[in-house]
C-alpha cells in the first residue's frame, strides 16, 4: 500500500490536467464521429428507412469492390492527387524561388500570391466554372481572339478535358500553400552556405541541387504529405464545377461517397466508401505523424 | 393553441406544476400576456434580398400569441435543402413547418415525419380558393393530405419569335415541328435548343421521352416506345447537333444565360425566368406549351411547392394557422411576388400582374399535360444523380441510349 501511494505521489498529474480539455474535445468532435462512421459502414443504413437498418459486417466493402464506379473513382482519385499536388508543388516551388529574389515590389508580390489560397472554395469553383463557360467564358473568348481556336470549346462538358480543367483550378487554388511554405524554408537556409558554394564555383543549378533542395527537404516532405491529405479529401471544387460529370469523368472517391450519402441517402455504403478512403490515407497520415513526432522524440 | 400542453406530452403532474408556478409567478409577470408560441418555419427564396418579414409582421399582428421564426435554408438546387431537412428530422430537430416538394413526400412519409392536416384543412374557410386538381396532385400516397399548396409553376417552351419567323416557322406544337425548328435555327454560334444536361435537366428529357409514353411503372422505361423516344432525344444531340456542345453539363444558369445571350433559339423553363428573359430580349421571346408526341401525348413538369407540418411539432395548430395564412388570397400573392412563381389561389390569379400575360397563358395552357415525377423514395436520387450521370454518358456516346433507360428502369423497379 505504502509503495502504491508513494508511486502515485510521484506521478505528475498536472500535464494530464492541462491536456484533458483538448483530449476531451478532440474525442468528442473527432473520435466519436469517426467511430460512428465506422459503425455505420458495417450496416445497411438508408437514411429515410432508419428502422430497416441492419448489420451486414463487411458487406458494404465487398459491394464496393464489385462496383464499377468505385474503381473509376479510386483510379481518378489517385490521378487527381498526383496531378494536383505535383503541379501545385512545382508551381509553388518556382514561385517561392522567384519571391526569394530581390525586386522592388517583392512585398506586394508575396501578399498577392496568397489570394487564391485565401479565397473560399465556393468562390473559386464558381469563378472558374464561368471562366470555362461555353457561351460566355473568358477562356474561349481569349483563345478565339488569339486565333488559337476557331470555335468555343465546351471545357467542362468534354469528358477528355473536364478532369484536367478541374485539376488546373485546384492547382491555381493550392500552389500558394507550397509557395509560402517553401519561401519560409528558403529564408532559413544560411546565406553563408550558398556563398561558400558560389565561391567554390558552383553554378546556379548546382547551388539549387546541392544546397537549397537538401536544406528544404524536411519542409517539402511535410508540405507534400499535408497537401496530399487535404487534396485527397477535397470534393468542394469538383462538386461545384461538374458534380462529378460529365458521366463519371470527374468522379473521385470522396465525391462518390458524398453522392451515395447525400443523394441516394445510403449512409451505410457512403460511410464504407469514406472508411476505405480513410484506410488508404492512413499510409500518408502515418508518414506525416512519424515525421512530425521525430522532432519531439529527439 | 389549446392543445399545447397535450402536444408537449406533459404529464398531469407536470402540467399542474407549470400552472401552479404560473399562478405563483403571476404577481411578478406582466398582466394578460400569455407565453407566446413560436412557430419555426423553413423556407428558401431564390433572391436572397427578399424577406418574408412583412408577411410575418402581418400574421403576428393578426395572431397575437404566435411568433414566427423564419429560417432561410440554402436551396442548392433542392439537394441542400432536402438533405438538411432529412438530417433535421433524424436529429429530432425539425422545424414546426417548412416549404416542401412532392418529390420528397414519399421519403418524409417513410420517415413518419409528417402530420396529416385533413381535419385542419376541412375547417379552413379558404380551402375552396385552391383548385381541386391541385389538392389532388399534392395528396399523399396513403390518401391523406399532408401538403398545403402555396405556389406552382409549369415548365413550357421558350422560343425566339424572331428567329422562327425568319425561318418561316410557327412555334412548335409537335416533336416533328420541334425538330424542324431546332434544325432551322442551328446556325453558326446559335443552337436550336438549350438543353439542360446537368442537375434538374430531367424536365427537358421528360417532355420528349415521358411525353412519348415512357413511364416509371415496371417495364415503363424499356418499352419499345420508351426506348425509341429516348433514342430520338439523344439523337437530337448526337446526330442532329441541335444542342450546344456544353449541353451535357449545362445547368439552370447556363441555359437561361445562353438563351438570353442569343446562343440558343429555344429552351424549357418556367415563368420564374420570364422577366429576366423579357428584360434581355423584349418581344423577341415568347412561350408555348412543350411540344407533343405524334400520338398527341405530352408531359411537362408541374413545379409544386407546399408547406407541411412535421409530426414532431409541438405547435401544430399554430403552425397550420401560419401556413394557411400564406396560402390565403392576397397573402399568397405577396408571397409569390417574393419567389417569382405563380399564386396557388384562384382569386389571386385574377389580378396577377407580376409577369407578361403570354407567359401566364403558356403556363395555364400547359396544365393539361403537367404532372409530377412519381412520389417514390427513389425519385430524389433519380433527379440528382441517376438521370444526370446516365444522360450525360448517353449524350457523349459513352453508353447506348437503351442502356440509359435500362439503368433508370433498374433504379425504380429493380
Amino acid at each position: 500500500m505504502s509503495q502504491h501511494s508513494s508511486r502515485r505521489d510521484t506521478v505528475p498529474l498536472t500535464p494530464y490536467a492541462f491536456l484533458a480539455p483538448a483530449l476531451i474535445i478532440t474525442g468528442l468532435v473527432v473520435l466519436v464521429p469517426a467511430l460512428r462512421t465506422f459503425w455505420m459502414s458495417l450496416q445497411d443504413l438508408i437514411l429515410y428507412r432508419p428502422d430497416a437498418a441492419r448489420f451486414i459486417g463487411l458487406g458494404n466493402v465487398i459491394r464496393a469492390f464489385g462496383d464499377e464506379v468505385f474503381w473509376i473513382s479510386l483510379r481518378q482519385s489517385l490521378l487527381w492527387i498526383v496531378l494536383s499536388v505535383g503541379l501545385q508543388f512545382l508551381l509553388g516551388f518556382a514561385t517561392a524561388l522567384l519571391l526569394n529574389q530581390s525586386f522592388w515590389w517583392r512585398s506586394a508580390a508575396r501578399a498577392l500570391i496568397v489570394i487564391p489560397w485565401a479565397l473560399p472554395s465556393v468562390i473559386i469553383g464558381l469563378m472558374w466554372t464561368w471562366m470555362y463557360d461555353f457561351n460566355l467564358g473568358v477562356l474561349n473568348d481569349m483563345l478565339m481572339r488569339l486565333g488559337l481556336i476557331a470555335r468555343p470549346v465546351a471545357w467542362l462538358a468534354d469528358p477528355d478535358l473536364a478532369f484536367y480543367c478541374v485539376v488546373l483550378t485546384l492547382v491555381w487554388q493550392g500552389f500558394p500553400f507550397f509557395a509560402v511554405t517553401i519561401l519560409a524554408g528558403l529564408q532559413s537556409i544560411p546565406a553563408d552556405q550558398l556563398e561558400a558554394a558560389e565561391i567554390d564555383g558552383a553554378t546556379r543549378w548546382q547551388r539549387l541541387r546541392h544546397v537549397t533542395i537538401p536544406g528544404l527537404a524536411d519542409i517539402i516532405m511535410t508540405a507534400l504529405l499535408l497537401r496530399i491529405i487535404w487534396v485527397a479529401n477535397s470534393l468542394d471544387v469538383i462538386l461545384l464545377m461538374t458534380g462529378g460529370g460529365p458521366g463519371y469523368a470527374t468522379h473521385t472517391l470522396p465525391l462518390y461517397a458524398f453522392q451515395k450519402a447525400y443523394s441516394a441517402m445510403e449512409y451505410g455504403y457512403g460511410a464504407a466508401l469514406a472508411v476505405i478512403l480513410t484506410a488508404l490515407l492512413m499510409v500518408v497520415v502515418m508518414g506525416y505523424v512519424r515525421r512530425s513526432s521525430r522532432g519531439i522524440a529527439t | 393553441m389549446t392543445n399545447t400542453l397535450q402536444d408537449a406530452g406533459m404529464s398531469r403532474r407536470k402540467a399542474t406544476k407549470v400552472i401552479a408556478g404560473a399562478v405563483l409567478g403571476a404577481g411578478l409577470a406582466r398582466p394578460a400576456i400569455a407565453q407566446a408560441i413560436t412557430v419555426r418555419w423553413w423556407y428558401h427564396f431564390d433572391n436572397p434580398q427578399h424577406t418574408p418579414a412583412e408577411l410575418i409582421a402581418k400574421f403576428e399582428k393578426e395572431n397575437p400569441g404566435i411568433k414566427v421564426q423564419a429560417e432561410s435554408i440554402p436551396w442548392g438546387g433542392g439537394n441542400d435543402y432536402a438533405t438538411r431537412m432529412f438530417a433535421a428530422v433524424i436529429a429530432n430537430n425539425a422545424p414546426d413547418c417548412a416549404l416542401v416538394k412532392i418529390s420528397n413526400q414519399a421519403r418524409l412519409l417513410e420517415m413518419r415525419a409528417l402530420h396529416p392536416i385533413d381535419d385542419m384543412v376541412r375547417g379552413w374557410s379558404a380551402r375552396g380558393d385552391i383548385a381541386d386538381d391541385v389538392w389532388r396532385v399534392n395528396r399523399g400516397a396513403d390518401g391523406k393530405q399532408y401538403y398545403l399548396p402555396i405556389q406552382y409553376v409549369v415548365l413550357y417552351l421558350y422560343y425566339r419569335a424572331d428567329l422562327l419567323q425568319q425561318a418561316g416557322l410557327q412555334p412548335p406544337k409537335t416533336f416533328d415541328d420541334f425538330l424542324a425548328a431546332a434544325k432551322a435555327t442551328t446556325k453558326g454560334d446559335v443552337y436550336g435548343f438549350g438543353m439542360r444536361g446537368g442537375g434538374g435537366g430531367h424536365d427537358h428529357w421528360g417532355s420528349f421521352v415521358l411525353g412519348a409514353g415512357a413511364n416509371f411503372d415496371k417495364g415503363g422505361m424499356v418499352s419499345p416506345q420508351a426506348l425509341a423516344a429516348n433514342r430520338w432525344f439523344v439523337n437530337l444531340h448526337r446526330e442532329h447537333k441541335v444542342f450546344p456542345p456544353s449541353a451535357p453539363t449545362d445547368g439552370f444558369r447556363q441555359i437561361v444565360d445562353g438563351f438570353k445571350a442569343g446562343r440558343t433559339a429555344m429552351t424549357i423553363h418556367h415563368i420564374g425566368s420570364a422577366n429576366e428573359m423579357v428584360q434581355a430580349l423584349g418581344d423577341r421571346v415568347s412561350a408555348v406549351p412543350v411540344p407533343r408526341s405524334p400520338q398527341g401525348t405530352g408531359w411537362t413538369s408541374f413545379g409544386d411547392e407546399s408547406n407541411a407540418i412535421f409530426a414532431s411539432s409541438r405547435n401544430k395548430e399554430a403552425a397550420f394557422r401560419w401556413i394557411a395564412f400564406l396560402s390565403t388570397a392576397e397573402n399568397n400573392v405577396a408571397f409569390n411576388k417574393l419567389t417569382g412563381q405563380l399564386t396557388i389561389t384562384t382569386s389571386g390569379a385574377r389580378s396577377w400582374d407580376l409577369h407578361p400575360q403570354r407567359f401566364v397563358d403558356a403556363t395555364s395552357q400547359s396544365l393539361p399535360i403537367a404532372t409530377v415525377l412519381p412520389d417514390r423514395p427513389q425519385t430524389p436520387d433519380f433527379t440528382r444523380t441517376v438521370w444526370p450521370t446516365n444522360m450525360q454518358r448517353a449524350l457523349l456516346g459513352q453508353i447506348a441510349p437503351d442502356e440509359m433507360m435500362q439503368t433508370i428502369e433498374k433504379h425504380f423497379n429493380g
